[in-house]
């Protein structure tokens, strides 16, 4: 979808989604729209442009800046047709001599304090007052510069991404509005009255010092050049654009990727993308740099032993120098001796190809993907309720939420784009509930209460939930009709008897929990009874001994409510990284093929069988624990990774080092030396999103296409890569587009059996299942049934994690992530993003920091069963005594040196949440961290010797 | 073969038994762990466990063995 660049079409003010229609006419053209539709935005619809400055069709109309009057048979005066709405016959003119010379003498007043040098302002040729001074017809202003005016106001450089030049600002309110509506921050403020009227930034600071979270909509929002890119007053203005999907989290939103020849400009959220509707934050607005870092590894790199410095070969060796090592491997330990990594941040058919590699050429099932320390619980825990691995529902369903659970997740900061949706149904008076340990920023913030927080002690979720549903239950408010027709009834009975017992109740599980009963009996009466109920998750719920459990216990509420199956309702997993889903969609487990289907299913294999043309294992392969294990075994010697960072993101970091350095054969595929490939034998070089084709599947099953915007800078896709490894391996793949992976994965895929690139350019997105029945896709899941039949209620009984705090590690530490920084921060470490977040630091409860003799910002030791580690300590209340908790996003801080291989009882997801620790104050860096140190500059030394 | 490498897989086993417990009578939730074990783990894990039925001190939990015993059968059958 190249397109020279154009800017969005703006029909002014926003949609109005009014059933019952209204005919006007509008200069004479009959234009029939829904009731409630502003008469600019009906004459936009009608293909009749108003001029106006303050309305754009994201924000609410605000009448302020009486460009847009218009005249109205019947009425009197000029009304402003952005506050006006339309009314059946209505007969509306937007053109005549008076209309005219108002708009002129409104505009003569803005531009009589604005800058004239519109040929060298940043945003010439994009700049709606320039437009508009050009609609209605402005010749000269009569009022000269001689006055008082603003010309000379100072700019605010600080925010590393966009320009606030106050000269140039008309005073529309846009930018301001559009941090209220649109992110929900409210950062902005217009500040003074009349002329010194301004627009500040929090308490008249700057834009870095503010609250402002540089999510862009401000700069999206303003029609001059007063928010500007710095990308855009340095490059210039884009000349064509490509309509892609961000690489970063689950949200999945959608970009107009604008550019110059191979260079990106500027990203700017695209209107038309279903999960996102022209919203972004600051790591999918402005964090793309990383794709021309120079840290970029765009040759291929091989060497026997990790002490050996890199030498760069060509593609062909690489491959090939790959082959005959796994090759050697296999006839020497056997055929299970390899496998194969694929990650969540590749597209659905990088990662269909990896584990296609894997079962045809290593002909064995070790695929796992990074989904295993992340969502494998809800894949587990969903399939046995609801009978599919996946979310019920679209991101805009959330508007029609009228209560909302956020258990394990932080949506401010992992998935804000989403989190701004929410805030908007919030501030509209949704009621909100919060399971966390932590005061997440929704429990508190501008305009948004939580009705209730409930600080569960880490580790203790399942019992929160099974507290949650036993309330429910013994109280009479489950939705007896729904269960009776939707649900297994003997399953259903046998878990009311589970539930009701007296050990779930709430004053029994306070005592394990921490969360007070009145507050979670209130909870429960208030999702229970409260209308429609969202339920939306994260890897707070998911990375415990017991994430499947709490996920099953989810699914139980849910059903027990009768919140599934329409808009508003429904369990949604709030996926981490960007293709989380289609990773798993993708047959990426090492017991299943794509579709969620079993290897041990004669008929499913013989399926792929009959179209791969060899023979499948039907045992599962290793899990990715599993491979590390046997790594320090001496079972398992060669391993592919592509595009994950193992040694830094799984847990028990000296477990994963021993594994990586007893593998013979290492694979990376990456596009940095991340600190898996210092481990590595071969590396091959990846490529961002920006530089291929293929398909992203986000949190609400919604599939995407990624859009090449350039050559890849090694001359290879992943795809590509992927192929020409598996081809020297003996496989017999040929592929020339993406489009052709995905046509096979329909081929073979009964839920993706009508998606082709073709349907995905037609209809912009499509949310799996799409096949015969739903050639539209599904939005909603389990609207009249289940996808297993009847749900099932999973009995979910509490077992305490292996992991607790005793007198030597008398604190709980949980991990999580940050809104600038994102995953191991492999991307955004590489941008400006890191001057917000520099360093990872530990949040500690000033009772606990007292109590060890500690201040705010000395360095501490984070002492734990399986290792130690040093940070900064923030002392914090946004964290309950008992609890510290820290990001991972830096590879020096060494989170998971102290996390340890504890794991969920049914995936293996690893236990990041819950680690026992103590906290003393030091002096000095861990010796691990001295340790990777050295390892660190080695490696960038041997690094150095290939490229010189 | 290592102490360490079965000690894992015991508990590995035991930690499903404990979370399964409460499914239903310890015959049904014996199948149930198999069932699980078989569904998910690799041939390597399997045999290894299914080796050391036997063994009366490796730490397996009574439901435990029962399912190992019963995967051992399944993996015999095959």
């Amino acid at each position: 979808m190249l397109e020279f660049y154009e800017p969005q079409p703006d029909f002014g003010t926003p949609q109005s989604d009014s059933e019952t229609l209204v005919t006007l006419t509008i200069d004479g053209i009959s234009v029939t729209v829904p009731e409630g539709t502003s008469v600019m935005r009906a004459a936009s619809e009608g293909g009749v442009k108003i001029p106006r400055l303050c309305a754009t069709d994201s924000l609410k109309s605000f009448g302020s800046c009486r460009i847009c009057l218009v005249e109205i048979e019947g009425r009197r005066g000029f009304p402003a047709s952005c506050t006006t709405t339309v009314t059946e016959g209505m007969e509306v003119r937007t053109q005549s001599s008076e209309i005219g010379k108002l708009r002129r003498n409104v505009m003569e007043l803005y531009i009589s304090d604005h800058p004239l040098d519109c040929l060298t302002c940043p945003t010439n040729g994009d700049c709606e007052l320039q437009d508009t001074a050009g609609e209605v017809g402005l010749r000269a202003v009569r009022y000269g510069f001689e006055g008082e005016n603003h010309l000379v106001a100072e700019k605010d450089e600080s925010n590393p991404y966009f320009t606030f030049d106050p000269s140039k600002c008309i005073l529309c309110s846009r930018c301001v509005r559009a941090c209220e509506e649109v992110q929900g921050t409210f950062a902005l403020t217009i500040d003074g009255r009349g002329f010194d009227s301004k627009v500040s930034a929090g308490q008249a600071e700057s834009f870095m010092e503010s609250e402002c979270v540089s999510c862009g909509a401000c700069v999206d929002a303003c029609p001059t050049a007063t928010l500007t890119e710095k990308s855009i007053i340095e490059l210039g203005k884009p000349e064509h654009s490509v309509v892609t999907t961000c690489a970063y989290c689950g949200v999945g939103c959608s970009f107009k990727a604008e550019m110059k020849g191979n260079e990106v400009v500027r990203m700017t959220p695209y209107k038309d993308g279903k999960a996102n509707e022209g919203h972004a934050c600051v790591k999918g607005r402005f964090a793309f740099g990383y794709t021309t870092h120079k840290d970029r590894i765009t040759k291929p790199m091989i060497r026997e032993s990790i002490d050996d410095p890199w030498r760069e070969v060509s593609w062909d060796e690489a491959v090939s120098y790959t082959a005959e090592r796994f090759k050697a491997i296999q006839a020497k330990y056997g055929r299970i001796s390899i496998g194969a990594i694929s990650s969540s941040r590749c597209t659905n058919e990088e990662v269909y190809l990896v584990q296609k590699m894997v079962r045809t050429g290593f002909g064995n099932n070790n695929i796992d993907t990074c989904a295993r320390v992340c969502h494998s619980p809800t894949g587990f825990g969903l399939k046995t309720t609801l009978g599919e691995s996946a979310g019920t529902q679209t991101f805009a369903s959330v508007e029609k939420a009228d209560v909302v659970i956020v258990m394990g997740a932080n949506p401010t900061e992992a998935h804000p784009v989403f989190a701004s949706r929410l805030k908007r149904r919030l501030r509209e008076g949704a009621k909100l509930i919060v399971i966390d340990p932590r005061q997440i920023e929704l429990v508190r913030s501008p305009h948004i209460v939580a009705d209730y927080h409930l600080p569960v002690r880490p580790g203790t979720n399942v019992t929160v939930l099974n507290a949650l549903a036993h309330v429910i239950v013994n109280e009479g408010l489950q939705a007896h009709d729904y269960i009776a027709e939707r649900c297994e009834t003997a399953d259903f009975e046998k878990w009311v008897q589970f539930i009701a017992d007296e050990r779930h109740s709430p004053e029994h599980t306070e005592q394990f929990s921490g969360v007070p009963a009145a507050d979670l009996r209130a909870a429960a009466r208030l999702y229970a009874t409260g209308g429609n109920g969202a339920i939306f998750y994260g890897l707070g719920v998911t990375e415990h001994s017991q994430g499947s459990t709490a996920v099953m216990g989810i699914a139980n509420l849910a059903m027990l409510t009768g919140n599934l199956g329409r808009d508003g309702v429904g369990v949604n997993p709030l996926r981490g990284q960007n293709n989380v889903q289609g990773s798993c969609d993708m047959g990426s487990f090492p017991h299943e093929l794509p579709g969620y289907r079993h290897v041990s299913n004669v008929a499913t294999r013989q399926l792929f069988e009959r179209e791969w043309g060899v023979t499948l294992d039907s045992e599962p392969g290793l899990r990715i624990p599993n491979m590390f294990d046997a790594a320090i075994d001496g079972d398992f010697k060669g391993l592919y990774c592509q595009g994950e960072d193992i040694a830094q993101s799984d847990p028990n970091t000296h477990h994963v080092e021993a594994a990586l350095k007893a593998i013979e054969c290492l694979v990376v595929q990456d596009i940095f030396l991340n600190e898996t490939a210092k481990f590595a034998h071969v590396f091959l070089p990846g490529a961002t999103f920006l530089e291929k084709d293929g398909t992203f599947t986000n949190a609400e099953r919604r599939i995407s296409r990624v859009r090449k915007t350039m050559p890849p800078l090694s001359g290879k896709a992943d795809w590509e890569g992927t192929m020409a490894l598996a081809n020297a391996l003996g496989c017999n793949m040929h592929y020339n587009h993406p489009s052709e992976i995905m046509d096979e994965i329909a081929k073979l895929t009964p839920t993706f059996s009508g998606v082709s690139y073709k349907k995905l350019d037609e209809l912009g997105s499509i949310q799996w299942p799409c096949n015969d029945h739903t050639p539209a896709g599904t939005p909603i899941m389990h609207v009249d049934e289940f996808v297993r039949g009847k749900g099932f209620f999973a009995i979910t009984e509490y077992v305490p994690t292996e992991e607790r705090a005793n007198r030597k590690f008398p604190l709980l530490l949980t991990t999580g992530r940050i809104l600038s920084q994102y995953n191991v921060g492999a991307q955004t470490r590489r941008t400006s993003n890191s001057q917000w977040h520099a360093e990872d630091t530990l949040e500690i409860h000033p009772h606990d920091a007292e109590e060890r003799g500690i201040n705010h910002g000395d360095w501490v030791g984070i002492q734990s069963r399986v290792g130690q580690t040093v940070l900064h300590a923030d002392v914090t209340s946004r964290v309950k005594p008992g609890v510290v908790y820290t990001t991972f996003h830096h590879p020096v801080s060494g989170a998971n040196v102290i996390t340890t291989d504890n794991s969920d009882w049914a995936t293996n997801c690893p236990e990041y949440k819950v680690t026992a620790v103590q906290i003393s104050k030091v002096t000095a860096p861990s010796s691990w961290q001295a340790r990777q140190k050295s390892f660190d500059t080695q490696q960038l030394q041997l690094l150095e010797k290939a490229r010189h | 073969m290592s102490a360490s490498k079965i000690e894992r897989l015991v508990k590995m086993v035991n930690q499903i038994s404990l979370n399964m417990s409460s499914n239903g009578p310890a015959d049904f939730v014996a199948m149930q762990v198999s069932e699980h074990l078989e569904k998910f783990w690799s041939p390597p894990m399997k045999n290894l466990i299914s080796e050391h039925i036997a063994d009366q001190n490796i730490g397996l939990s009574p439901i435990s063995l029962k399912a190992v015993i019963e995967l051992a059968a399944i993996q015999k059958a095959k």
